[in-house]
């Protein structure tokens, strides 16, 4: 009896306490708005499969949302407040807007995509969403050398952002990206066969990396077909470098991460490395990369830029690779018949 | 003061990423091809460089007057191609097609394709959602 009376008290109590969180949810919804909206591209066509990313401008609280086969997007329980809506993959792009959400309500924003320029055959938004996206890998943990660190040796999809990254531009490189905009990036040194990007890992393509106890080679496919020497053999930089499109490298380990430093940057080159954000910077451009492989599928890079010429304080970009397993680098020769140039007018 | 700046450098920010849109793997498209005009050409293959930084195919194009044009379109590099399936025997020349895709913006007979039809209605280096093929990722 007494033991049926506990059971009935603990019912009971579970039973109030589902009435008041039955409640506290109800509530909790009311109290939530939700956001829809439809996602096209520039002929008007559906876009299925973008990440939408609504922000809240308040508590910067990053909310993601992916659209489904008829280009429609939801995202529900949102707290109250104005939100940035924004496509933040590359391979799409769509001018951030924003929209106010309010109590059990439901507010609309359509999203369309002008990346115009992810059209042409062979380079359209599928290939690089495909490219830039996430990719079957073999589980596992990472190989590690004889020496016992992890190696890094491999061929790697490129690297794609992990977290938003927001640079405070000094003025001078403002102006930079002022003109860029004007010109509609005619400028961009890949379009005349020139790297693209500074950081260690190619931007748009594969990069293989081979590992031995003294240095770390990047064989980049594309843009340009290039490598870049990480010397691991504690060496220090140079004193007199003469500025180069891809600086200089020395690494050494902490622990499992592989920390590179790299000076001797020339002001030629664009940070393309935060596609689809472009930045500027000057000869004081200073990189220091962490490289972990975590597991045998993924090889993580955080890059600290810092650089007093371009920017109001040092930054991070954190990107992540996964390994392509069964692919090869491959020869891309830029030259070979690059008619572009003189067709970039700008305007 | 300081919130003044903060807002200034906001807006900054905010600028950067209009710049984004043009701007793509290669060079910048905006600064190449009119993206506000979206064209059709109808016409006769005569060649195909299957080459770098961009695979490209010509086109004899005529015109009401039975003028002649030929014209001069762009792809993806062969690399990006074939990973969707495509080789260099795709389009071979004597091919009747339709090309949709943007003209150069400096006046030349010069356009990036965004999709090529045949007549018997197969689409090759088609990337628009509606294609039949290919907008799959093919793993090679």
């Amino acid at each position: 009896m007494r033991s049926t009376r506990v059971n009935s008290l603990a019912s009971a109590s579970k039973l109030a306490i589902c009435v008041v969180l039955t409640a506290c949810s109800a509530l909790a919804q009311n109290d939530r708005g939700t956001l829809t909206g439809n996602v096209t591209d520039q002929d008007g066509s559906v876009v299925s499969g973008a990440l939408v990313q609504a922000k809240n401008l308040n508590s910067n609280a990053v909310y993601k949302t992916t659209s489904a086969a008829t280009g429609d997007y939801r995202f529900e329980a949102l707290a109250p407040g104005s939100y940035e809506i924004s496509i933040p993959s590359f391979g799409y792009f769509a001018a951030p807007q924003t929209v106010v959400i309010e109590p059990a309500r439901t507010a609309h924003a359509d999203v369309h995509l002008t990346d115009t320029s992810l059209n042409t055959a062979g380079e359209g938004r599928s290939f690089f969403a495909a490219r830039n996206g996430t990719h079957p890998t073999p589980k596992g943990p990472a190989p590690r050398t004889r020496e016992g660190k992890p190696d890094l040796s491999g061929v790697w999809w490129p690297p794609r952002i992990v977290e938003p990254i927001a640079p405070a531009l000094l003025p001078s490189a403002a102006a930079i990206v002022k003109e860029w905009e004007a010109t509609n990036g005619k400028g961009l040194p890949s379009a005349r066969c020139l790297p693209n990007g500074v950081t260690m890992l190619g931007v748009i393509d594969l990069n293989k990396l081979v590992q031995t106890p003294s240095l770390l080679v990047v064989l980049y496919q594309v843009d340009p077909a290039d490598y870049r020497q990480i010397f691991l053999d504690a060496r220090e930089h140079p004193r007199d470098l003469d500025p180069s499109w891809k600086g200089h490298s020395v690494g050494k380990w902490e622990g499992d991460t592989l920390v590179v430093d790299t000076i001797g940057f020339n002001d030629k080159s664009w940070i393309t490395d935060t596609l689809p954000a472009l930045f500027p910077h000057t000869e004081m451009l200073h990189l220091v990369s962490r490289f972990r492989r975590p597991d045998l599928g993924h090889l993580e890079m955080d890059v600290t830029f810092e650089d007093p010429g371009a920017f109001a304080k040092p930054w991070i970009l954190k990107t992540v690779s996964d390994l392509a397993q069964g692919e090869e680098v491959q020869e891309f020769i830029c030259n070979e018949n690059n008619q572009d140039p003189e067709h970039l007018i700008g305007k | 003061m300081r919130s003044r700046t903060r807002a200034k450098t906001s807006f900054l920010i905010a600028g950067l990423f209009l710049l984004a849109a043009p701007v793509f793997a290669h060079h910048a498209f905006n600064a190449e091809f009119d993206a506000g005009k979206s064209l059709r050409w109808v016409g006769t293959v005569t060649k195909v460089e299957w080459m770098n930084p961009h695979a490209r195919f010509y086109v004899d194009v005529k015109d009401a007057d039975g003028a002649v044009t030929n014209w001069n379109f762009e792809m993806g590099s062969p690399l990006q191609l074939r990973r969707q399936g495509w080789t260099r025997d795709s389009l071979k020349p004597g091919d009747q097609i339709t090309v949709e895709g943007y003209p150069a913006k400096d006046g030349a007979k010069m356009a990036s394709a965004k999709k090529v039809t045949f007549a018997d209605g197969r689409t090759v280096f088609g990337e628009s959602p509606s294609d039949a093929k290919p907008t799959e990722y093919k793993q090679q």
